[in-house]
Parts: structure tokens; sequence; C-alpha cells
């Protein structure tokens, strides 16, 4: 602790410490809290059609398109050691080929000091509703649910399945729309 | 330009070497327990005040507050760090009659700094 450099040395590497155990402290008083927020999500209308999906190994898939409403209060999720939010709704469904499929229709990322009152109406999803095959025709139960990833300061990022969800089935024929 | 640059800045070096920067050891010992009571006490404030108004990056600011303070309170090497300078033992003046115990003292020397 002789020189100058010394000294700053020593400084420097005792404020990393202290910032590393702060941060660590910070994580620690939000690690166990429960995110969950409860979620409201409404269809008006659903479409379905069997286009050229060239994506895919067969001619033709099914394409649906919905329409819905969306409304949530995320504000009790905000706390000192969320960034953002990171929100996407996905359908869930069966159908005789797959046990189980599960498709991203729309996200968003809510920041920090934007507005955490989500409010949609009429809202048609982002991105496309393809299934592999052609299983959404008549498909008896299709799940609409809304989940998000916290995205911390410091500590671990958790996926939270929003509570509320919606089922519907789908139109008999394509090309019709049906509306709810 | 370039020249006159590169003379400058040679003088410049040279004359923040030649500053005195030394501290004796019971000032090293009293700068070491100021920063680090300074880092903590920010810590902690900083702390409490972030978990308060939910934002960590005021947290963050505080604890640099608190270094920038501790950089001006310790680096320099303010009077409060040389209050108990060491006593060096008297210069023994050169006589060519003792040429085996010079080298000696010279090492002697070099061990006490």
């Amino acid at each position: 602790m002789n020189t100058v450099l010394s000294r700053a040395n020593s400084l420097f590497a005792f404020s990393l410490s202290v910032m590393a155990a702060l941060t660590f402290g910070c994580f620690v008083t939000t690690a166990f809290k429960d995110r969950r927020v409860p979620v409201d999500i409404h269809v008006s209308r659903v479409m379905l059609k069997n286009v050229d999906d060239f994506t895919g190994p067969r001619e033709r898939s099914d394409l649906g398109f919905i329409t819905f409403d969306l409304s949530a209060d995320l504000q009790p999720i905000f706390d000192w050691n969320v960034k953002q939010l990171f929100l996407y709704m996905s359908a869930e469904y069966a159908t005789k080929s797959n046990a189980l499929n599960q498709v991203v229709l729309w996200d968003k990322i809510v920041l920090r000091g934007e507005n955490t009152k989500l409010n949609l109406r009429d809202t048609k999803s982002k991105y496309f509703f393809f299934d592999d095959g052609n299983g959404l025709r008549a498909n008896k139960n299709i799940t609409l649910s809304l989940s998000w990833n916290v995205v911390p300061n410091a500590g671990i990022l958790p996926l939270v399945a929003g509570s509320g969800h919606i089922s519907l089935p789908f139109p008999e024929s394509y090309e019709a729309t049906r509306s709810y | 330009f370039r020249l006159l640059l590169c003379i400058s800045s040679g003088k410049m070096l040279s004359m923040f070497k030649s500053i005195p920067t030394h501290m004796d050891y019971k000032g090293q010992k009293l700068a070491e327990q100021i920063f680090q009571g300074i880092i903590l006490i920010s810590a902690t404030i900083g702390f409490v005040y972030g978990l308060i108004i939910e934002q960590f990056g005021w947290t963050v600011y505080i604890v640099l507050a608190g270094f920038v303070i501790s950089c001006v309170l310790t680096l320099p090497p303010w009077p409060m760090y040389r209050q108990n300078p060491l006593s060096w033992q008297p210069v023994i003046p050169e006589s060519s009659a003792e040429p085996i115990q010079k080298p000696q003292e010279s090492l002697k020397k070099k061990k006490h700094k």
C-alpha cells in the first residue's frame, strides 16, 4: 500500500467484491417470490384455411387465424430485481399424429417503466398458426394461455404460466370463420 | 507538433514519478480502514435505499459515490498518513578503513525499505 497504484488496486478490488455481495443480496431478496398474476383471455374470431406449406414435408397444412382480447395487470411482478418481462401467448392442442403441439401465436416485451396494464382488444395473432398436418380442422380442444419469462437484474430467469387460459374448438371446415 | 507533445509528456511523466506518494505503516493501516469503512457504509445505505425505492440502479450509484469519496480520501498521501515516520539510522560517513562492513550495511538499508 506504499504507492498510489497499490492503494488504488486494493480499493477497486474491495469495491468490486462488495458490489458482488450486494448483487447477491438483491437476488436473495426476490428469489422466492410468486410471479403469477391472473390473466383474462377472450377469443372473438377463428378462421381456418388449408394452404400450401413450403416449410413442411407435405403439400398442404392447416393454417389458423385467431383474433383475441387479452387483459392482465402485470404491476405486482415488477420489483427492484426485474429488468423486463417477455410475454408470449401459446396454443396447445393434441392431434391424431402428434400427442402434444404447442405454437406461439403472439409475444411482447414489457420493459421496466413501461405501462404494465395489458389491455388488448381484437388483436390478430402475430405468427402463423401452422399445424404439422391437417389436425386443426374440427379439433375439439385448443387451449390458449399467456406465459412470461421474467428477466432479472441478478439471478435465475423463471418461466411463469399465467393463471388464466381458454379452450375452444376449431371450425369443422376450411375457409369458414367462427365467431365467439 | 508531435515532437513537442513527446517532450512535454516525458517531462510530465517524470514530474508525476517524482511526487512522493509514500505513507508510513500506521498511515497505510489507517488508509485501509478508512476506505473499507466508507465502502461498507455506502454499501449498506445503498442496499437499503435501493430496496425501499425498488430500483437497483440507485444502489450502484451510492456505492460508486462511496468509491469516489474513498479515492479522494485515501489515494493522495495526506499528512495524516505520515504521522509516524520510521526512524532511520543516522548516515555513517564513508571511511576507507572499513571496506568489509560497507556491503553489509547497504544490504541492511535495502531490507529496511
